[in-house]
């Protein structure tokens, strides 16, 4: 009772230079979380893309990444390779795409044209859309634009979208929101973007297997027997990205350690000045008494109780900077990029506790040693 | 019984040897010795090395026959803390906690439990007439009844040694008659208390007074007060 209330009025005794390193630790656990809910978040939105993809073999250039189809490179011998060896591998669809990307600052002047083959529709690709209006199918001079792209920039039935002074498209189908990526494609036929980029090449083929047939042994048998390309499957991709993530998580986490460091010292500090100003009250201690380790562990728990209060405070901020954040995105770009999990809950608060018993370490040792005779002022 | 033997301390200021505490031997007994000398006789300096606080150039400090002086700073830390109480004369109670925890913190440094704790404190609080001001802060007592909660303190693990070191010195002279009437209750309820002070008034009070001078014992005195007492209890 006696330590905790020594704790609790030391700090409410000093009620401005408390909250200030309080609000140190704040901001600096929040940065952690949200810096690194990012990477929960991107790992999340991940898992949940490709749940919705259709077909579970994407093949790519070889050395290629997944997910960036880049200018097209795979060639029509390619396709055509895949699809001789596609009855002996149990494929029942090949579905050849292009993706044409024109860029802006910011999502509503930005769009992404998949191209798709004659009689596949965006559906074949991500069996969760829905058609909200029009037809599915573009035709042969439509587009079919998905619903948050349609939503962002106004897209309607009738409307004209100008590729470039040849190619103009008329919106023939809008779709549901499904709260994913594909969400913000335009579906368009694939010999539209092959005009546009002036190619026959294809950025990637979706391959569909039979039911009860293993992707993974599907994908590596493609890859022996078709040259030039990457075979991958949605666990290949999860994999890789996995890889990515973590790299940025490590980077991220760099970033946000400039900030723990700043409310590491700032804790550090206080205590400090705590221990200096109250040298007679330890004095008083030890001289009736309390040994070296008493002192040590009655500073440390202050440190310790700033840690974990401002990072239970900062994990809170986080959240809600978390939760902003996804408004944003959501609204934006359909995709909740942000997500604070479990795991990044209790990593938050090991790294305040870690930060609180770190910085509260010196001054804890500066105040055990302390001589009776010297703090009490009796030499 | 507390006993100093040969005890030295000397302090290097540059060149110049100070010696602050020079062959001091005595055995205190049972009741209340007062030490007394002009300033820089060494009082505190003695005081210190008595209660642990210092640890002797040359001699050693007994404790019930076990030689005290010579242990490590925690094991004297538990010394004091188990045979030892104190009254200084400021700077006596720890500002954050209330008059009750004050009087409880040696408690927990034993290592009683809380129920434990805040009885015995309520009873000691009770017993030096503070029972009502138990839960004020000390910056809400007057400095009498901040030295009446160091004596309750001083008595939490029923110490059989005392030391007061101008417990008096800052008080108006009402309180300080009811701080050094509970002093005396103390030693002549059998405790050993120890008595630094430079007031001569004060020290007539003592069953015996050692007076120092340049850190040297110079004379035992035994004042009439403390016959007259002696001769009550025979």
């Amino acid at each position: 009772m006696e330590v905790l209330a020594l704790v609790y009025r030391n700090l409410r005794a000093r009620p401005v230079r408390s909250l200030l390193t309080l609000l140190g630790i704040v901001v600096a656990t929040a940065s952690m979380v949200l810096f690194l809910s990012f990477g929960e978040g991107l790992r999340r939105a991940l898992g949940a893309e490709l749940s919705r993809v259709g077909p579970a073999i994407l093949v790519v250039p070889e050395g290629a990444e997944a997910f960036s189809p880049g200018y097209p490179e795979l060639r029509p011998e390619t396709l055509e390779a895949i699809r001789r060896v596609a009855p002996s591998l149990g494929i029942v669809q090949v579905i050849p795409t292009a993706v044409f990307a024109r860029g802006g600052f910011d999502p509503s002047s930005s769009f992404v044209f998949q191209g798709l083959p004659a009689g596949v529709t965006a559906r074949d690709l991500y069996p969760n859309l829905r058609l909200a209006k029009g037809s599915m199918d573009p035709g042969d001079w439509g587009a079919v634009v998905g619903g948050g792209v349609a939503r962002r920039n106004n897209l309607d039935l009738g409307k004209t979208l100008r590729l470039s002074p040849q190619v103009t498209l008329r919106v023939v189908g809008v779709l549901e929101r499904s709260g994913g990526l594909a969400d913000n494609f335009i579906y368009v036929p694939l010999p539209v973007i092959h005009a546009l980029l002036n190619t026959g090449n294809y950025s990637s083929i979706l391959v569909a297997i039979e039911p009860g047939r293993r992707a993974e042994e599907v994908a590596r048998a493609l890859e022996e027997r078709v040259s030039g390309i990457d075979a991958q499957t949605t666990g290949d991709v999860m994999r890789f990205a996995e890889r990515a993530v973590r790299i940025s998580d490590l980077v991220r986490f760099g970033i946000s350690l400039v900030a723990l460091v700043v409310g590491g010292l700032l804790v550090a500090n206080t205590v400090m000045m705590s221990v200096y100003e109250r040298i007679r009250e330890f004095g008083l201690m030890r001289a009736l008494g309390a040994k070296r380790r008493f002192i040590f562990g009655l500073v440390l728990l202050e440190a310790l109780v700033l840690g974990l209060a401002g990072g239970l405070l900062g994990l809170l901020l986080g959240q809600a900077a978390s939760g902003l954040v996804n408004w944003f995105t959501l609204r934006e770009v359909g995709l909740a990029l942000s997500a604070v999990t479990l795991r990044l809950a209790s990593f938050a608060l090991l790294v305040a506790v870690v930060l609180g018993l770190a910085a509260g370490f010196l001054p804890a040792r500066t105040a055990s040693r302390i001589r009776v005779v010297e703090a009490l002022g009796r030499v | 019984m507390l006993e100093a033997v040969g005890l030295c301390k000397r302090y290097y200021q540059g060149e110049l040897d100070v010696v602050a505490v020079d062959h001091f031997t005595y055995a205190f007994p049972p009741g209340l010795t007062a030490i007394v000398g002009p300033s820089g006789s060494g009082k505190t300096t003695l005081l210190n090395l008595l209660a642990g606080f210092d640890v002797p150039t040359e001699g050693e400090v007994r404790l019930d026959g076990r030689v005290f002086s010579t242990l490590s700073e925690d094991e004297r830390a538990e010394v004091r803390l188990r045979h030892m109480g104190f009254v200084f004369q400021q700077w006596n109670l720890i500002p954050t906690l209330t008059a009750l925890e004050n009087v409880a913190f040696p408690l927990m440094l034993a290592g009683h439990s809380l129920k434990e704790r805040t009885e015995r404190a309520q009873a000691l609080l009770a017993a030096v007439g503070l029972e009502r001001r138990a839960k004020h802060l000390p910056s809400r007592l007057s400095g009498g009844e901040q030295q009446r909660v160091a004596i309750a303190r001083a008595l939490a693990l029923d110490p059989p040694v005392l030391f007061a070191d101008e417990p008096t010195g800052n008080l108006d002279s009402a309180s300080g008659a009811r701080v050094v009437e509970l002093l005396l209750a103390q030693a002549q309820a059998g405790r050993t208390v120890i008595l630094v002070t430079h007031d001569l008034e004060l020290s007539r009070k003592a069953d015996r007074i050692l007076h120092l001078r340049d850190g040297r014992l110079m004379r035992v005195e035994t004042p009439s007060a403390g016959l007259t007492r002696a001769a009550q209890s025979l």
